[in-house]
Parts: structure tokens; C-alpha cells; sequence
């Protein structure tokens, strides 16, 4: 069976690290093997876990490894393969000006949020034998172009594909007339649009997938529960539907209809205030141990993986 | 058959493979220009970036890129033409 996800977002501040902390040790102490992968480039779970992590997954315990995704690291790592192949085709005198337009077009927006694909498809693919994982996801903006980014990517692709499809044909009528029915080299650019088109589908498959969990952390107050909404309006835009809403530091009998009456699809998780706050790998199974029943709906999907 | 008429019927069949690729040049000219023309376009959606024009979401135009070199070229050498667009229309169809 496929690795189960789990996505923390929400606000800034809200606490996904922490949240998304709790639930990766909470799995791996029930037995799962967990992988939690830190996507937020402030990298707030070395001071949770109070040790440094890096691309490399760190063992924290028996089941649990962390990683935390390095998107300058994976960025330079893409420049160098794209410009090594741009090396191999292009004559010399075009490669050398175009490496100047080159050298401007890595400051291109977007490319962080590609070094987050990138990083995304690459931990599935060399930890698939997990049974979690969970990501800590950077602050909305950048989460938000994280997850349409597939979706956009497959719209101009296709309108790509269609009107490379319609020279490919004509060339075919140059050539059946030219060269008498010879038939002309495969077009790579195609090739290429095509094999894009699948790996994107895949992604935003695996995005609305049923082993893809998406929880929006938030806290009982106006403005994170004012950017949850824009959140979900927006996720629900390009199709992918918020599973749980995890309500982050709530003080005992704390009223939280206003999000249960917002949220009327969602399952709702409390996660109450840590007066002491949490750090260190202790900490977070103490907390665990003191509100157990925070976990229960957890445990529900444990036993859903069980049968 | 006599040295003369095989010289003959090789010249023959020379003007008739000659007249043949001239009549499929023509018969294509227009539809090369229109490929050049569609070349163009899918060059300026995928580099735009390079001469100055919004582009689709930059990791497509880095995916494409190496594969590119043609239409690349294509794009370049258009822009540098770009100031007599009528010019290059007319000698494609032939009107002086």
C-alpha cells in the first residue's frame, strides 16, 4: 500500500509545525514507520525536536526519520542538469549567449515552488515503503502556488502539446510531398510535452488522491480562521478538498462553534495549549501521553490502514 | 541503344527529376512559411522569457529549452526582422 500523507497548512504562526510534529511522533510511537518532511523554509522543527536535520532524513526514534527539504539546494541541483543538457545541444557560439539569459532566468519567480515539487516527488519516490508521511508545509501563499502549480502546469502543456501536434502534422505534409513519403524524425519536443503531461497528471493524482490528507491547522481567532476560508475556497478551486481541521493552543473550555459551524464537512481536531511550550522529543510524547483523546480521530485512521 | 540516345534519355529523366523537385518546392512554400510562422509562435510561448514576453510557468520553458534549438534560433532571427514583416510576407509569396 502506498505511503498515507498528511499535509499541515495554514497562517503563518498557527502552528503546523508543532501539529504536524505531534502527529508523526504519535504514529511512530504506535509502530508506524513515519517519515516527517519540514517543507517550510523557516524550519521550525530543529527547534521542536531541538537537533539539526537536513535533505538527508535524521532517525529520531525506531519508526521516525525527519527530513527537512532544502529548495536552494534542489533549485541549483536543476540549473546544472538543464544547463549541462542546453551544453549538449546547442552550438557553441548560441550556448555562450545564452548562458547570460541563463544566468537571469534562475531569479525567476516560480522556481521555489518547483524546488518544492521537485523535493515533494523525490521523497515519494525514495521513501514509498513508509506508512506515513508528514508534511510540514510553508506558510499559505507559497503552499497555495505549491499545489496549483501541477494544475497549471498541465493546462499550458496542453495547449503546448495541441499546437506542436499541428506543426508535427504539417511538417509530415512538407516532407510526404518533399521527400516523397519518407517518413521525418520523431519530434522530441512532443516526446518531451508528453512524458511532462504524464508525470504532472501523476502528481495531482496522487494530490487528490484518497491516501492524501489535508489538514488546515488553525487558531480560535478571526484572522486565522478568516485565511482558513480563503484557504479552503481556494484549494476547493483546483479541486482538492480540506479532510480536517486541526484547531491549534485552545485553553480549556474554549467555545469553538463558529469553526464547527464553518467546517460542518471537516472532522475537527483540538490540540490544546501547551503552557510550557514544546520542544524536544520528550516533550512531544509527554503531551501526547496528557491528551490522548486529541489523538482518537488519528487512531481512526491507523485502524483504516489496518484492515 | 546507341551511346547518344542513352546520353538522351539520361538527360531526359535529369529534367524531369529536376522539374519535379522545383514543382514540390513550390507546392510547398506557402505551408513551409505557414510551419516556420507556427514555429515561431510555440517558440515566443515557450522562451518568451528571452525577448522580453511573459512565459508559461518558468520550469516548462527549462524543460523545453535543450530540445529547442531550431525554434530558438527561429524566434531570434524573427525578432531581428520583426521591423519588415511585409517584406519577407511578399517574398515568401513571391511578389516582387
Amino acid at each position: 500500500m502506498k505511503p498515507q500523507l498528511y499535509f499541515f497548512i495554514g497562517k503563518g504562526g498557527v502552528g503546523k509545525s508543532t501539529t504536524s510534529a505531534l502527529t508523526s511522533v504519535y504514529f511512530a510511537s504506535n509502530g508506524h514507520k513515519t517519515l516527517l518532511v519540514s517543507m517550510d523554509p523557516a524550519h521550525n522543527q530543529r527547534d521542536i525536536f531541538e537537533q539539526d536535520f537536513s535533505e538527508k532524513p535524521k532517525r529520531v526514534s525506531n519508526t521516525l526519520m525527519v527530513k527537512e527539504v532544502d529548495t536552494d539546494f534542489w533549485i541549483e541541483k536543476y540549473l546544472k542538469e538543464t544547463t549541462k543538457q542546453i551544453k549538449d545541444t546547442y552550438k557553441y557560439e548560441s550556448t555562450f549567449n545564452l548562458q547570460n539569459y541563463f544566468n537571469v532566468l534562475q531569479f525567476s519567480p516560480g522556481l521555489e515552488e518547483y524546488a518544492l515539487l521537485l523535493a515533494f516527488g523525490d521523497t515519494l519516490h525514495k521513501y514509498g515503503d513508509e506508512d506515513f508521511m508528514v508534511f510540514d508545509m510553508a506558510p499559505t501563499a507559497l503552499t497555495l502556488r505549491f499545489f496549483s502549480l501541477p494544475f497549471i502546469t498541465e493546462i499550458w502543456l496542453e495547449e503546448l502539446l495541441k499546437l506542436r501536434s499541428q506543426i508535427y502534422k504539417k511538417k509530415e505534409i512538407i516532407s510526404k510531398i518533399k521527400i516523397a513519403g519518407k517518413e521525418i524524425e520523431q519530434d522530441r519536443v512532443k516526446a518531451k510535452l508528453k512524458s511532462m503531461i504524464g508525470e504532472y497528471e501523476n502528481l495531482r493524482r496522487q494530490f487528490l488522491s484518497e491516501t492524501t490528507k489535508v489538514n488546515l491547522v488553525m487558531n480560535n481567532d478571526k484572522l486565522s480562521f478568516a485565511e482558513a476560508f480563503r484557504i479552503r475556497q481556494k484549494l476547493s478551486d483546483i479541486s482538492i478538498g480540506i479532510d480536517k481541521i486541526v484547531i491549534n493552543k485552545l485553553n480549556p473550555n474554549e467555545n469553538t462553534a463558529k469553526i464547527e459551524n464553518e467546517f460542518k464537512e471537516q472532522t475537527i481536531g483540538r490540540f490544546p495549549l501547551a503552557p510550557k511550550g514544546l520542544s524536544g522529543y520528550a516533550a512531544l510524547k509527554d503531551y501526547i501521553e496528557v491528551y490522548k483523546e486529541t489523538f482518537q480521530e488519528i487512531s481512526g485512521t491507523i485502524e483504516y490502514r489496518k484492515r | 541503344m546507341t551511346p547518344f540516345l542513352k546520353w538522351l534519355k539520361e538527360q531526359i529523366i535529369a529534367a524531369f527529376k529536376i522539374t519535379d523537385e522545383v514543382m514540390r518546392g513550390k507546392a510547398v512554400e506557402t505551408i513551409e512559411h505557414e510551419v516556420a510562422e507556427l514555429d515561431n509562435i510555440f517558440g515566443i510561448l515557450v522562451l518568451g522569457a528571452f525577448i522580453g514576453i511573459p512565459s508559461p510557468p518558468i520550469h516548462i520553458t527549462m524543460e523545453l529549452l535543450p530540445l529547442m534549438d531550431k525554434e530558438f534560433d527561429i524566434m531570434l532571427d524573427k525578432v531581428l526582422t520583426a521591423h519588415d514583416p511585409l517584406g519577407h510576407l511578399f517574398s515568401t509569396l513571391g511578389i516582387d
